[in-house]
């Protein structure tokens, strides 16, 4: 361990790793244990961690018994697995080798600009989901390309929306709209024949499977306030989706399109 | 049963899979592999299941699986189960369910829609549960073998 043992600098870096772990979509259970193990390797054994979807608390006493506390708040978060796997690894060799705090940094920063998919490639990934999975619930092959062109076209908007931090529930209403529409107008110049099919698939982007999933992971692991909050979550896009879905159908048929 | 539909089928949902891969950033090629035939072997087991059993035994079973596959590849990977377990999930999430749901309800179908409202949240549950049971399972299990290890020592 270094001579001039920097408590607040690993406070810093400890809470830096739980954040990014927390903003890449990480269950909470993993974010609490990473922080508390990075502080048990430094030799710190009473940390306190809680977590919340939105924030991050660490506290711990430096060797006087001041408390040092670190909140940071998390306001939007995607899933990241890559990223995750990285920082759970990083994680793991800081608590083997205990390195220095600027190797540490290095280390943060260079997974944070750690190349992603990009736009393109993201978006032709969500055609690709929503062409699947047109096929998957009994579409044609027609059905299947027109949700092709649906995911091709939900994805910037999604993104666009998010980028511009419009609120997640509205943001799911107008994406499941604008993709309503566009199938029961393909549907009206009978391009494909199953509208049903087109927006199941290409909403399936837009379903809370990975919420669900987390929320059970968070239960298992004793975390409910957080389950729940993201129980809320799941609720509230399914219910986004259904209602946009809804209100284009509803819409549609007084325009006599449907 | 086990016809062309059967292999058209799971070769849709390892497509699919593989598109929640990309979105979801997962990046080591192998690894992806895997997590997509986790998605295509728990909906292989709820096809072959389907017609003997209730619709949400069949989705508690098949996420049992997926559960246990996604454990299995997260040890021999070396990788937090996280990513394997979201992609593994994505065939079975109810997005069809959820859009007919709606669909009765906008028609004005009330007992329908009473009926598919409450069999979306069935198999919402169903996975939920399944993936509870194999978790606490393993992680009843790890922590028992940690603690005999460490006696033995």
């Amino acid at each position: 361990m270094a001579e001039s043992f920097d408590y607040t600098t690993l406070l810093n870096v400890a809470t830096e790793i739980g954040f990014d772990l927390l903003q890449n979509g990480a269950e909470i259970y993993r974010v609490e244990d990473s922080v508390r193990r990075i502080f048990v390797a430094y030799g710190i054994l009473n940390s306190d961690v809680f977590t919340i979807p939105s924030c991050i608390l660490v506290t711990i006493n430096d060797e006087q018994g001041r408390p040092l506390t670190r909140i940071r708040r998390l306001t939007a978060s995607t899933t990241n697995i890559m990223r995750i796997e990285r920082y759970n690894s990083l994680c793991r060799q800081i608590c083997r080798t205990q390195p220095d705090f600027a190797w540490i940094r290095s280390e943060i920063d260079s997974i944070d600009h750690s190349p992603c998919y990009s736009l393109l490639v993201q978006i032709f990934a969500t055609a690709l989901i929503s062409f699947s999975f047109t096929l998957f619930y009994g579409g044609n092959l027609l059905d299947a390309l027109v949700a092709f062109v649906c995911g091709f076209i939900l994805k910037p908007i999604f993104y666009t929306m998010q980028k511009y931090n419009s609120n997640g529930f509205f943001n799911n209403i107008i994406c499941s709209a604008v993709i309503t529409v566009l199938a029961v107008l393909a549907y009206h110049f009978s391009i494909a024949g199953h509208y049903d099919k087109i927006i199941i698939g290409t909403l399936m982007n837009l379903v809370p499977g990975i919420a669900i999933t987390n929320v059970m992971r968070d239960i298992i692991a004793g975390d409910l306030l957080s389950g729940t909050i993201k129980f809320i979550e799941a609720l509230l896009v399914a219910l986004g989706i259904a209602l946009g879905a809804g209100l284009a159908i509803t819409a549609m048929r007084l325009l006599a399109i449907l | 049963m086990v016809d062309l539909n059967f292999f058209k089928t799971l070769l849709f949902t390892f497509m699919a899979c593989f598109g929640f891969c990309i979105v979801l950033h997962m990046h080591s090629p192998r690894q992806m592999i895997f997590a997509c035939m986790g998605g295509v072997v728990g909906w292989a087991i709820y096809l072959l299941i389907a017609p003997w059993l209730q619709e949400t035994v069949c989705y508690l079973i098949a996420s049992v699986a997926v559960t246990l596959y996604s454990e299995a590849m997260a040890r021999i990977f070396k990788e937090p189960v996280t990513g394997f377990l979201l992609i593994g999930v994505i065939p079975m999430v109810p997005g069809g369910p959820i859009y007919y749901t709606m669909e009765y309800c906008i028609n004005g179908q009330t007992e329908k829609f009473v009926e598919s409202f409450l069999r979306t949240f069935g198999i919402a549950g169903a996975l939920a549960v399944g993936v509870l049971f194999v978790s606490s399972s393993m992680n009843l299990y790890r922590a028992v073998h940690a603690s005999i290890q460490s006696r033995r020592s």
